[in-house]
């Protein structure tokens, strides 16, 4: 009776094996359709509300969905026209005033108007705290808008504001309806409650799975020379959080773009034809803010020793790729006022060693500084948004141990992180970065009322005992309310000299958004600050 | 016999109605003690939903707006007037925000269950298959070496990590041989790879237990008896060995269903799902209370769902049980 091997074990495999046949040829009949585009991003989106556009999956979407005043152009960072035709701004910068394009609609067929414009920066401007609406970080100063006429708007602001102008381009100020501003803030998280102007509509939120745009075929009032709708039908914004897969997914043809991919994976991308894209984020650099109200790196000779003790060039040779410059000062190469100070922060190890020495710190047969019976111990928090940041802060640390230096790298919940960072006993160091394309962004990073990198006293940490640098904080002020363009890019230089002058921060990387896409793929674009821009996105090829 | 039939039905009735009553009382305690519990662990974890979320130097706030919206949210700052408050809210079937992402707790849910679900059901499915198959192929195959070798399959499988054999699934199948594509596919389609995948770790102990039940078995006089009288190997193996071994690997596999549920955090990282897993990982690095609340709520009222089921069955299905609440008195009496 073998017949019974046939009868059972046979069908059994058959039917498991036949089950995969006929899906095999679902990809085939899915990519045939080639107006769709495939977007796979690691995490997904927060809420939606446009000042909190700077987390990358939330800039993804928006980019796609709103639209501007104005446009920065990412090579020269001029500012140009975009929703708004023309602008004007009185002498002493308390008040801009737009005049808008006429015939804007929103995707829900209602009007862009000077109202509904007052209306957003009201609310960007001065947050809603019934409906839970937190202010913008790119906006300084605001007192409130005024409607002039149906196309024309106001903003007046309580001391000078040089930087509105600039702010009115970033993502997070981006125009949604008015509809979507009455919503409560909770409800911005779904992104098809976001109605925006832009060339693309959300058409589907499955919440940590997919997001779908759909075109707007009568959009016309793009930024650039092509003012008009996108070129494809629809892209699906997938979550895959896994890099392996991001990037398997893509040299199989199942995806278009990837954003976030990391240094030691760009190779097998362009060894097989793909393209690598790496826009720069145009802030201040990736790199270590130091906290001197911690007594161990009070001493500047301390401070100075550690920026010695570092060797940038090795960090980027051995963990990164040449999408990541070496970083030649606190900010970016490709940011407005950027001054090259390689020369002043120098890897010199017998110079840091000698500092260390001289503030009274003596190397001990362990290898590590002591000090009136404290080792040289100073502990910082991995950065999870920064890539292979685990890896680049265990190179650090070998690097600061051949000069006694014990760095101590630790991790933790979300919420044991952000108390940690506050308190500069804990973290006498610091993982720090921004990108914005306007001077502004020294003073967003280093501002005690903004993210305090340095934790000052009357910022936002209640632990600090007296650490104030009022000279800093003065200079800061001034580019964010100097109206005379020159000086203000002349505060900018004279910041960064400072903050390595001071040793204030230790300047490692200028960190790009490394995305690829596929060989048909023409017209990916981003904007400042390396947000993608998919309008003009073009499938090429079959 | 006579004193069943005479009136002491509806006292059986009566009875059981009693210790129904009883049993969901207890399933009612259970789940608001399960509620009251991680509410108050929940609380007392440093910071909150509302820092992480606001006090993100993305948004840059100063101390007095974070301040302002940590009232805002919270209502009050006195736990147990939130306590009171929750659990209204939630008797009304209302979860709650993610102060994270921004969407109600309830869709949220709505979205991430089916997924994990329909992944649990297949990847079960798929793992009862693989233990068959293994059973049967290393009992019948003719060749001696491959009988072996499925023999060691099963331990070989337990000691492979999930996620690595996950990543390895997609290469071959998807990247390798295109049999279907990993990302932007339809709900079963999605299914399988992951499927595949988690089925493997749960079918190893079930088939390391069934191929130990199939040798003893085969050491059974009885088994030797119908061999010798000249039946087949593959009848005495279907109609004899495999049934008489396969309970305990039936209840064993009753017992993995859970696993399956607690690997979906891994699986559904690999394979970019959004069930449970996937949600429950944001929210644990977001310390999103609500959401943990929820899927805390979901977990025990399973739990509790299931056991209840069991008990209000068992006297149903098993007459002398069901009499035996009831009858206590009687049977004493008589």
């Amino acid at each position: 009776m073998p017949a019974y091997n046939a009868l059972y074990v046979r069908p059994v495999l058959l039917a498991f094996f036949s089950m995969l046949t006929p899906l095999s040829l679902l990809p085939a009949e899915s990519y045939a359709h080639g107006r769709t585009v495939t977007y796979l991003d690691p995490q997904e989106h927060t809420n939606l509300y446009p000042p909190a556009g700077g987390f990358y999956p939330n800039g993804g979407i928006l980019s796609q969905i709103t639209d501007r005043l104005t446009w920065q152009d990412p090579q020269t960072l001029e500012i140009k026209p975009w929703l708004a035709s023309s602008w004007s701004v009185n002498v002493d910068d308390t008040a801009y005033t737009f005049h808008l394009r006429p015939g804007l609609t929103f995707s829900d067929g209602s009007p862009l108007d000077a109202p509904a414009v007052a209306l957003n920066f009201q609310t960007y401007g001065k947050g809603n705290s019934q409906l839970h609406f937190p202010v913008s970080e790119a906006i300084s100063n605001f007192d409130y808008a005024e409607v002039v006429d149906p196309l024309t708007v106001t903003f007046h602001f309580t001391h000078p504001a040089p930087g509105f102008l600039q702010a009115t381009s970033v993502l997070g100020s981006g125009i949604v309806s008015p509809a979507t501003l009455r919503r409560p803030f909770d409800e911005l998280g779904t992104a098809t409650n976001i109605i925006g102007s832009g060339p693309f509509v959300v058409s589907a939120d499955i919440p940590g799975k997919e997001v779908d745009l759909e075109a707007r075929k009568d959009y016309r009032w793009g930024p650039q020379t092509s003012q008009g709708a996108a070129l494809v039908d629809r892209i699906k914004i997938l979550i895959v959080p896994e890099d392996s897969i991001r990037v398997g997914a893509l040299l199989a043809g199942q995806a278009d773009i990837i954003r976030q991919v990391e240094a030691y994976d760009e190779e097998q991308i362009r060894h097989a034809g793909y393209s690598l894209y790496a826009p720069s984020t145009r802030g201040v650099n990736t790199g270590i803010a130091l906290r001197p109200d911690n007594p161990l790196v009070a001493d500047i000779r301390v401070r100075k020793a550690l920026l010695h003790g570092t060797d940038r060039q090795e960090i980027v040779s051995t963990l990164y790729s040449q999408s990541y410059p070496v970083a030649r000062s606190v900010l970016s190469s490709q940011a407005a006022g950027f001054v090259d100070l390689s020369d002043r922060m120098k890897f010199d190890p017998v110079l840091a060693a000698g500092l260390l020495e001289s503030a009274g710190w003596h190397m001990e047969p362990d290898g590590l500084r002591h000090k009136d019976g404290q080792i040289l111990r100073l502990g910082v928090h991995i950065s999870l948004p920064h890539p292979q940041n685990k890896t680049m802060l265990e190179l650090l640390a070998e690097q600061w141990r051949r000069i006694g230096v014990d760095l101590n790298i630790m991790s933790g919940s979300a919420a044991g992180v952000l108390l940690d960072n506050l308190d500069p006993r804990r973290t006498p160091l610091t993982v720090s970065e921004v990108g914005r394309a306007d001077p502004d962004v020294l003073k967003s990073e280093f501002f005690p009322k903004n993210r305090d990198a340095l934790l000052q006293k009357g910022g936002q940490s209640t632990k600090v005992q007296g650490f104030q640098d009022e000279h800093l904080n003065t200079m800061l002020l001034g580019i964010a309310s100097s109206t005379d363009p020159a000086e203000r890019l002349g505060l900018v230089a004279e910041v960064q000299e400072y903050l390595i002058d001071q040793a204030y921060d230790i300047p490692i990387l200028e960190e790009p958004q490394v995305y690829a896409a596929s060989k048909q793929l023409k017209g990916l674009a981003f904007e400042a600050v390396g947000r993608p821009v998919l309008r003009d996105l073009e499938l090429t090829g079959p | 016999m006579s004193s069943f039939r005479s009136g002491s039905s509806l006292d059986a009735l009566g009875g059981f109605g009693r210790y129904a009553l009883t049993q969901v009382f207890r399933a009612i305690v259970i789940l608001w003690g399960a509620f009251t519990v991680t509410f108050f662990l929940l609380q007392m974890m440093p910071g909150d939903a509302v820092m992480i979320r606001f006090m993100d130097p993305e948004l840059g706030l100063s101390p007095e707006q974070i301040e302002a919206m940590r009232v805002l949210y919270s209502g009050s700052s006195n736990p147990l007037v939130q306590y009171v408050h929750t659990i209204g809210q939630m008797l009304q079937g209302n979860f709650g925000y993610s102060v994270q992402l921004g969407v109600p707790v309830a869709t949220l849910i709505a979205a991430a269950l089916p997924v994990t679900l329909r992944l649990a059901a297949v990847g079960f499915l798929l793992s009862l298959l693989w233990t068959l198959a293994i059973a049967v192929g290393a009992s019948l195959l003719p060749l001696r070496w491959l009988r072996q070798a499925l023999h060691a399959l099963p331990g070989f499988w337990s000691a492979i990590p999930l996620y690595w054999s996950g990543i390895l699934i997609i290469q071959l199948l998807s990247f390798r041989l295109h049999l279907l594509p990993v990302v932007g596919v339809g709900p079963w389609e999605g299914v399988i790879l992951p499927a595949i995948a988690v089925s493997l770790p749960i079918a190893a102990p079930q088939a390391k237990l069934l191929l130990q039940q199939i040798e003893e078995t085969e050491q059974l006089p009885f088994v030797m008896a119908i061999r010798t009288k000249g039946a087949s190997r593959a009848s005495v193996f279907f109609r004899h060995i495999l049934p008489n071994s396969i309970i305990p690997s039936l209840t064993m596999a009753g017992l993995v269903f859970g696993e399956l549920i607690a690997g979906a955090i891994v699986t559904e990282t690999v394979f970019g799902l959004n069930g449970l897993g996937h949600l429950t990982r944001e929210a644990v690095s977001g310390q999103d209370v609500a959401v943990l609340q929820a899927i805390v709520m979901i977990g025990a009222t399973g739990f509790v769902v299931a056991n209840l089921t069991v008990d209000l069955l068992i006297p149903l299905i098993n007459p002398t049980l069901r009499s035996a609440p009831a009858g206590r008195k009687e049977t004493s009496g008589s």
